[in-house]
């Protein structure tokens, strides 16, 4: 060997017909294009449905108290919250591809300066809202019989309980974990380009 | 418009071969492959001509395997073996392992910016994919060269 211009000879020399036909990859496409977002979408569907759900239960049941109807409208502001903020996040990612290396990397670091926001304010704030909704919005249909009143209180006070010191903070360790994870990564990736 | 069949035909090898190069990993390249397309898929009809669609794919391509977080974690840096002059052989498969070795040990950018190259991109375009000036990208490839060209060099690649 002589010199490097022999390099892209061997480099040519890796075999590619391996690769899935060009129909074979359209068959691929169309099966998994989504897939890496179905969680994204699917949030933002139950959100939504929950949320017009909500909204059609508070209009045609006539309830009587007042709680009532602001518990509901608590839950179908949490739902309508969650919904737009997985819309915001589906948006970066369709719109993320015709960007440089450079660029990119920009990219993703706002990404992540979003998740942390999201795990900081908008989350709590969701399951705030979504908590209280709920507690408000159950105290008509049990506050007459004493029995269905303090064991479902008591079942939604445990699941809040689960929800908001047991799982909130290991979602927020484990994403907190992955963050960090990525700004060390882009720290290293960026600081090569400068 | 070329329609994607034969965007697939043309541009399938060269991503394979740059996602190949960055990961070191066949099975790994033919996902990133796939997902470069399935991008290109997605956004092909939005594609508007302001850059080469060579560049839009190698963007999109390149973008992916920097965002490929196993792949630093699999790839250590001290990928090469110490003794690397007991490892070579003559045959075409042994040289483009060596290549991919050698490639593996630069650093992330380093592995995208070579394996461009070595793929034929004019450097105008390089630039335009990594985000870089003409310049710089001159600079680097010449450095990433010589950086390649002692680890030949040093396993009795180079005369």
């Amino acid at each position: 060997m002589d010199n490097l211009n022999d390099l892209k000879a061997i480099w040519h020399s890796a075999k590619t017909d391996s690769l899935p036909t060009s129909v074979e990859m359209e068959q691929i496409i169309k099966k998994f294009r989504n897939q890496k977002l179905r969680n994204k979408w699917l949030t933002i569907v139950v959100s939504c449905l929950i949320s017009v759900l909500m909204i059609v239960v508070l209009f045609i049941v006539p309830f009587k108290l007042l709680v009532t109807y602001l518990g509901g409208g608590l839950i179908a502001t949490s739902s309508v919250l969650l919904a737009a903020t997985n819309i915001k996040s589906l948006k970066r990612f369709y719109q993320l591809d015709d960007y440089s290396n450079l660029d990119f990397l920009a990219f993703i670091e706002q990404t992540r300066q979003n998740q942390i926001f999201y795990y900081k304010k908008t989350m709590v704030i969701i399951m705030l809202l979504c908590s209280v909704g709920l507690l408000l919005y159950l105290y008509e249909l049990t506050y007459q019989h004493l029995f269905w009143f303090i064991s479902t209180y008591a079942a939604i006070l445990v699941y809040l309980l689960i929800m908001w010191f047991i799982v909130r903070p290991r979602s927020f360790k484990k994403g907190t974990e992955k963050l960090n994870a990525t700004r060390q990564r882009l720290e290293k990736i960026s600081n090569q380009l400068k | 418009m070329t329609d994607f069949e034969d965007i697939y035909n043309r541009y399938a090898p060269q991503i394979f071969r740059v996602c190949l190069g960055y990961t070191n990993d066949a099975d790994q390249a033919k996902d990133l492959v796939q997902d470069t397309f399935v991008s290109v898929w997605k956004n092909l009809s939005g594609f508007r001509n302001q850059s080469h669609i060579s560049t839009w794919i190698f963007r999109i391509a390149t973008n992916n395997c920097l965002r490929a977080v196993k792949v630093a974690k699999r790839m250590p840096a001290a990928e090469l073996p110490s003794n690397l002059a007991d490892t070579f052989d003559e045959s075409p498969e042994e040289k483009l392992s060596f290549l991919y070795k050698c490639i593996a040990e630069l650093e992330e950018t380093e592995r995208v910016i070579i394996s461009l190259e070595l793929e034929g991109l004019p450097q105008a375009e390089i630039a335009e994919v990594v985000g870089l000036s003409n310049g710089n990208v001159r600079v680097k490839i010449y450095r990433i060269k010589e950086k390649l060209a002692q680890k030949f060099k040093a396993n009795g690649q180079f005369k």
